[in-house]
């Protein structure tokens, strides 16, 4: 990948309906957890939503086109190569990616015909992003058919300009991406626009989300997303709507202020009680600190060997699987990394999951694995794949030590961790772990292998293997530090701890 | 007078009190049904020696020819009576599978060889049912010295026991909405579906209807799953007589099945006795509020014919007290809780009121029905069986095989709406091969007035088919997200899961819609929000469902209502007609208000309380066809008749409150505030030929005030004509049932002088896309179209399906067209009404949208006679000819274009 195709925008998604409920100090947060060139207020016109949304901006533009100033409906902002924003009124610099937001659907015609006529330019050498706040997609269930809305008006925007145009749908969920194929002009010629979801809730009534989305010059978009609730108190466990507005009648604001709070002060709110509390104020200071803190006299993991536990992860081609393509085992006691997988017969889920679990049963018996969420995804579905093709492994692969590092922490409560969601990608990257840039994400790769499922034989379908391998090994290795995180990390049993000082402060990490 | 027990139906006429009333012959009247003798063979000539020693019995022959069956390697579907032993069929041949699978060693007990495996699903369509035949099951097997694990799993299991059950259980019972549900985790299931023999589905008859399509749908994710782990089952359903068994069943699986309906089971004789109740004067005080459709004239035009007679839920409580307290076992069964309750009551005072008649006082009696609570219902069963209870008031909780002992007699209120509930309840009364007495005491509405009077139909081979349509596109994609969620979707499932471009159109619509990923060549995932499968309402055809639910605070006790009032969800259509924010509903006998409609919630929930109001809400609605497209049409009798599709447009946009008294309406035209649906569906629709059109509106042009339009109201010649073909269309609709398992409040109808403005015209664009959901821009847009087309309009009227995508009961009308017509005709022309536009029992409709007006029963006669080839034109018109009426058809109207004028 050449720097001038890795080249992105990072724009921050906070839809109308989620601005509306956060408070401002949530969305400061929000903004700097993912620091982001722009933000965008996708969903319905919300005065109050934008307003909070601006404030967090400072001098990054902060874009609810509804609430827009442009007499045609049309913002239009521009971040030159640097990733800074510039002038969007005269000619392109080269190398800028703009963005073009639009009141609504409605305006995408006269957008096209501008463009059309010069009257507004956009750079020819990178992507260009239009933002339609309430863009949704349908399904007709009783036609069998989905239509892109204003599909017309934006095959002629992407028919006109050179560079790849991508859809920014403000009512979709994050996470949708789809490439369609609309007719162009020339009716013998179609034209390809990706739609990238913005964390709306869609039409499905689903929950509104906020989206970092990395928007590159080449024209891809992806998306981190991340619950609203993520944020401000909230992101401390066990706070919720009505237990933050208690806590700001206490003058606590800021998740600062919780650390900074007497945990007998906090003990005393309703729906709280003291041991409420003490996670509280400790959650406060892991997530200030970057230092994980274990609150139970458990251990996350039990070895036979006192070697550390095999860190294991799985790639599928989708969240059914029909073939589990690759496991990928970290061995942090010999430092050694193990990968096997299926490159040549991707309908022969048996081929692959064999040398694995002979591999493994072979050489590794007597090992403790360890996985991040194993228990609600990887365990069951080897286990599953192994009664179809190996029954007679089923009962060995049971007497394995199987544990979830994730389920221990999180699930079960055993520890707070500094990440502002528990995906192992966030939590390392709290903990300072800097990934290899594989720039790969789960769905990702298992698109990347559905291509290749599809044409086995086609050169151009071949996923770089050597790039999921790497992404794979790169989580294993990230399970082990966390896991190396926690076996270290201060410990405490929050149940039979001591009450914290009169000064607030003697009531945090360093009463432990 | 000899003292038969139970009476025959002579002696109950004879002996039942009158009180001032004469008996009349005409108004009741007894078929008898003869015996039938037992036919069977001997067990050891189908079953292996270990079943057959053991086995208690000889096999009737339908069960040997269904074992028989089975063991070629075929599905079956048992259709026979009740108490036939339909049960035995797959319970011998799961206690075979496990047998020659090893689980079960010939001697009875459990081998314990873990590479042995045999299990079987048996699906009930009611959890009562399922805990009655979990105990039949261990019965007969315990019986035959087999130690089979059954297992009832459903949402009552208890968490801690369920991991033990999937993993140990040879047969397991559920019912189809917990098998949705369970579907999503089928990994935990892989040892019992990789084992799976054998899949019954008990009373399969049920599944028809909105209904039927998602168990025909749940059925074909179920096959995947199981076609997964390895399993490999045969498929046995159990049902009820009904027309079309082999289709029904076939539409249901997805693949053929045999049918063994040659029913073996013996049959004592029977007395059916069809009671029609006396006239009423007028306004009596005994009328209960429970069919609300008394007509407001029916006191004064008395004279002429009979409008209203005394409702069943006051006659059939005295014939049960006449039964039970002359100690003859009786249930009655009742429309709803609340009557069960009443008519217990009703039936003592019906006793007591007659000392002379009754010497042995008031027998015991008691309400029976699902709101009861477990331990009681339980405790009413032991009674019944001991004797300790002579009569049990019933819901239909009792119409299915819940063993309650055999019985002497039942008493039906009212006819129960198909001819299959209808003797499956009177198939609840007779020992063995003793003699029973059926009685069903009739209501003054369509179907039970055409029963009294064609008491053929009820001993008729055929009976009613049973409608199940997975051709609806809205339910099979939820179901197919359903199914990629369970395993991803690949070639394997084009045109078996589905007909391959069906599947590919709907993934590719789910890809772009960004729920589903991938392709059937790879492999295609879901990505929607989590489980796919909550998201689907068993009530409905699309997402949206509308919980109802008791207003908060409301005195449970004081209304004497169960902790679980039993509330079923209902579709968009139905929430808006009879669920408005005002609307008076009766459930079990209870009115309840309707208090608030919440949509924005994601579920919609519509809050009621219960009220004591002594009026009923009539909602009004405005309807409209758009875009009417044929797929298949033939011609009977110079009438062109359709299949195809379109867009309905309905709007509820008033109601009436009416006065239970005299149906006086008390206030009128109260908005309802519920926007217009728009629905894509599926519809039927007759084009009357223009000579017999012409004929009839000339035959017809002075009618006006006797089609029940006010005074005042514009009559054009046009009116008579058009009111009978607005009465054809009510009577098509609640004759329906006659023939077919449809639910008549799912379906509408459209009656129109210029059927071609309803229909698609392939260089018109469509009306649908331009009139947003307007029933005004509707009617203006159909009033523009008369004009800019220049084809020569027919008149006819429509049936439609109401709900979204359809549910085939109009193509099922479609299908039976005939024997629907002459149904209807036979009822307008034998109802005793006497009136020109028709009474509650020929005419009317309860959800007719233009308040049952304009109507003419001669009109509408005329029109279905023509229709069954019974009439020609020049027959109602002898001074024309056919050739003449046809030139100058239109200019009677005196204008080029006639009007576009149409009624719900």
């Amino acid at each position: 990948m050449s720097t001038q195709d890795g080249r992105f925008v990072r724009l921050l998604s906070i839809p109308a309906a989620a601005a509306e409920r956060l408070s401002a100090y949530a969305v400061d947060d929000a903004v700097s957890y993912f620091d982001p060139d722009g933000l965008l207020v996708p969903g319905e016109r919300s005065p109050r939503g934008h307003a909070t949304v601006r404030n967090a901006a400072s001098a990054r533009p902060a874009i609810h086109p509804q609430l827009g100033r442009a007499d045609d409906g049309i913002e239009h902002v521009r971040f030159g190569p640097d990733g800074r924003r510039s002038e969007a009124a005269g000619p392109p610099s080269p190398g800028a990616i703009d963005l073009l937001a639009v009141h609504s659907g409605d305006v995408l015609a006269a957008l096209g015909e501008r463009l059309a006529s010069g009257e507004r330019s956009t750079g020819a050498d990178a992507a260009t992003y239009l933002f339609v706040p309430e863009l949704s997609i349908e399904a007709d269930t009783t036609a069998l058919s989905a239509d892109l809305p204003h599909a017309a008006d934006v095959a002629a925007i992407a028919d006109e300009l050179p560079e790849p145009v991508v859809v920014l749908a403000g009512g979709q969920p994050a996470g949708y991406h789809h490439v369609w194929r609309l007719a162009g002009r020339d009716a013998k010629a179609s034209v390809e626009v990706a739609v990238v979801g913005l964390g709306g809730g869609g039409p499905d009534g689903g929950e509104d989300r906020l989206a970092g989305v990395a928007c590159t010059a080449r024209g891809a978009a992806a998306a981190e997303t991340v619950p609203p609730d993520s944020f401000g108190l909230r992101a401390l466990e066990g706070v919720g709507p009505a237990i933050a507005d208690r806590l700001g009648s206490l003058g606590c604001r800021t998740r600062g202020d919780v650390r900074n709070t007497a945990v007998s002060e906090l003990a005393a709110l309703e729906g709280l009680g003291r041991e409420g509390a003490e996670r509280l104020h400790a959650h406060a200071e892991v997530i200030a600190s970057g230092e994980p803190l274990v609150l139970t006299n458990e251990t996350p993991v039990r070895t036979r060997s006192g070697r550390p536990p095999l860190c294991l992860d799985v790639e599928t081609d989708g969240l059914s699987p029909t073939i589990i393509w690759q496991f990928g085992v970290y061995d942090p006691a010999a430092d050694a990394y193990r990968a096997f997988t299926e490159r040549s017969t991707p309908t022969d889920p048996a081929g692959v999951l064999g040398e694995f679990i002979e591999w493994l049963l072979g050489t590794h018996a007597d090992r403790t694995l360890l996985t991040w969420n194993g228990s609600g995804f990887d365990y069951p579905q080897i286990e599953r794949f192994l009664r179809r093709h190996y029954p007679e492994y089923v009962d060995a692969w049971r007497d394995l030590w199987t544990y979830d590092l994730y389920q221990w922490a999180v699930r079960d409560g055993n520890a707070l961790l500094p990440g502002r969601t528990n995906r192992l990608d966030d939590v390392a990257r709290a903990l300072g772990y800097e990934r290899a840039a594989s720039g790969l994400s789960g769905a990702q790769t298992a698109a990347a292998y559905r291509r290749f499922m599809r044409r086995p034989t086609d050169p151009a379908a071949e996923p770089d293997w050597e790039r999921h391998e790497a992404y794979c090994r790169d989580d294993c290795e990230a399970l082990y530090r966390v896991y190396d995180a926690i076996e270290t990390a201060d410990r405490r049993d929050v149940t039979d701890s001591g009450a914290g000082g009169a000064a607030g402060r003697q009531s945090g990490l360093t009463e432990f | 007078m000899d003292d038969t027990r139970p009476p025959d139906g002579r002696t109950l006429v004879e002996r039942f009190p009158r009180r001032g009333l004469t008996t009349d012959s005409g108004r009741v009247s007894t078929v008898t049904v003869p015996p039938r003798e037992a036919a069977t063979v001997p067990a050891d000539g189908t079953l292996p020696p270990a079943l057959a020693e053991p086995y208690p019995h000889e096999l009737y022959t339908h069960q040997a020819a269904a074992l028989s069956a089975l063991s070629e390697g075929k599905n079956v579907c048992v259709s026979t009576s009740t108490a036939s032993g339909k049960t035995h069929v797959y319970a011998l041949r799961i206690a075979r599978h496990l047998l020659e699978s090893g689980v079960i060693a010939p001697d009875g007990s459990r081998t314990g060889d873990p590479s042995a495996g045999s299990t079987a699903l048996c699906v009930y369509p009611m959890k009562a049912l399922t805990k009655d035949q979990h105990e039949a099951l261990e019965a007969l097997y315990d019986a035959l010295g087999l130690d089979v694990r059954v297992r009832v799993y459903d949402g009552d299991t208890p968490r801690a026991s369920r991991r033990e059950i999937r993993e140990s259980a040879d047969v397991v019972l559920t019912n189809f909405q917990a098998l949705h549900v369970y579907l999503e985790h089928h990994d935990r299931w892989s040892r019992f579906y990789s084992a799976v023999d054998l899949i019954a589905i008990d009373e399969s008859h049920t599944y028809t209807g909105v209904q039927g399509m998602h168990v025909a749908w749940i059925l074909r994710r179920l096959r995947r799953v199981i076609e997964y782990w390895g399993g490999d089952p045969e498929y046995v359903l159990t049902s009820a007589t009904i027309g079309n068994p082999a289709a029904h069943s076939a539409e249901l699986l997805g693949e053929p099945v045999t049918v063994v309906d040659d029913d073996g089971s013996p049959r004592g004789p029977r007395d059916v006795v069809l009671w029609n109740p006396p006239p009423t004067e007028g306004p009596t005080d005994e009328s209960v509020p429970d069919e609300p459709t008394t007509d407001p004239e029916s006191a004064s035009d008395s004279e002429e014919g009979v409008t209203d007679r005394v409702p069943a839920s006051v006659e059939a409580p005295r014939v049960f007290g006449h039964l039970t307290a002359r100690d003859v076992e009786t249930l009655l069964f009742c429309p709803s809780r609340k009557l069960t309750e009443l008519s217990v009551r009703r039936a003592a005072e019906h006793v007591r009121s007659e000392p002379h008649a009754y010497d042995a006082g008031t027998p015991p009696l008691e309400p029976y029905h699902a709101g009861l609570g477990k331990r009681t219902r339980h405790a009413r069963e032991q009674a019944f069986k001991t004797g300790d209870v002579t009569g049990l008031a019933t819901t239909s909780a009792l119409e299915l095989g819940i063993d309650i002992g055999s019985l002497e007699a039942a008493v039906l209120m009212g006819y129960p709406g198909q001819r299959q509930s209808f003797r499956q309840r009177i198939g609840r009364a007779g020992r063995g091969t003793e003699r029973s007495l059926a009685v069903m005491i009739a209501d003054h509405r369509t179907l039970d007035q055409y029963v009294v009077s064609n008491p053929e139909y009820l001993l008729e081979t055929s009976v009613e088919d049973a409608v199940v349509d997975v051709s609806n596109d809205a339910v099979f994609a939820r179901h197919l997200l359903c199914a990629a969620d369970e395993i991803a979707i690949g070639t394997d499932d084009l045109d078996a899961f589905a007909d391959a471009d069906r599947l590919e159109r709907a993934i590719e619509m789910w890809r772009r819609a960004g729920r589903l990923e991938g392709h059937p060549e790879s492999a295609v995932h879901y990505v929607g929000p989590r489980r796919p499968q909550s998201r689907i309402s068993v009530y409905g055809t699309d997402e949206t469902e509308f919980r109802l639910e008791l207003s908060d605070g409301v005195d449970r006790a004081r209304w004497g209502l169960p902790e679980d009032v039993d509330l079923e969800p209902v579709g968009r259509n139905r929430a808006y007609r009879d669920y408005h924010e005002g609307a008076v509903r009766l459930h079990d006998g209870q009115q309840f208000e309707v208090v608030s409609v919440d949509e924005t919630r994601r579920r919609p929930t519509i809050e009621l309380a219960p009220v004591d109001v002594d009026y009923y809400t009539r909602t009004r609605s405005d309807v409209t066809v758009m875009d009417a497209e044929s797929e298949r049409h033939r011609t009977i009798n110079g009438f062109e008749l359709h299949f195809g599709r379109g867009t309905v447009l309905v709007h509820h946009h008033a109601y009436d409150r009416v006065s239970i008294d005299d149906s006086d309406p008390e206030e009128a035209a109260i908005p309802t505030g519920t926007p217009p649906i728009s629905m894509d569906t599926q519809l039927c629709w007759v084009e009357v030929p223009e000579g017999i059109e012409s004929a009839l509106v000339r035959k017809y042009r002075e009618y006006g005030v006797e089609t029940g339009v006010d005074p005042d109201d514009p009559q054009p010649p046009h009116l008579g004509y058009v009111a009978g073909l607005h009465a054809a269309e009510h009577a098509t609709i609640q004759t329906a049932p006659l023939e077919l398992r449809v639910d008549k409040g799912d379906l509408g109808g459209l009656a129109t002088l210029a059927l071609d403005t309803h229909y698609a015209h392939r260089e018109l664009e469509p009306l649908s896309e331009t009139t947003d959901d307007s029933l005004a821009a509707a009617e203006h847009a159909l009033r523009r179209r008369g004009r800019e087309l220049d084809t020569t309009p027919s008149s006819g009227w429509f049936v439609y399906d109401g709900v979204e995508g359809g549910l085939g009961f109009a193509r099922a009308i479609y299908d039976s067209f005939e024997a629907l017509a002459e149904r209807a005709r036979d009822q307008l022309r034998d109802c005793e009404c006497g009136r020109p536009n028709g009474c509650p029992a020929c005419t009317f409709d309860e959800n007719c949208g233009n308040d049952n007006r304009p109507l003419l029963r001669a009109a509408a006669i005329d029109t279905l006679d023509a229709l069954l080839g019974e009439r020609t034109p020049g027959s109602f018109d002898p001074e024309r000819s056919a050739s003449d009426s046809d030139s100058d058809s239109d200019s009677d109207s005196g204008d080029d274009r006639r009007p576009v004028v149409f009624y719900s």
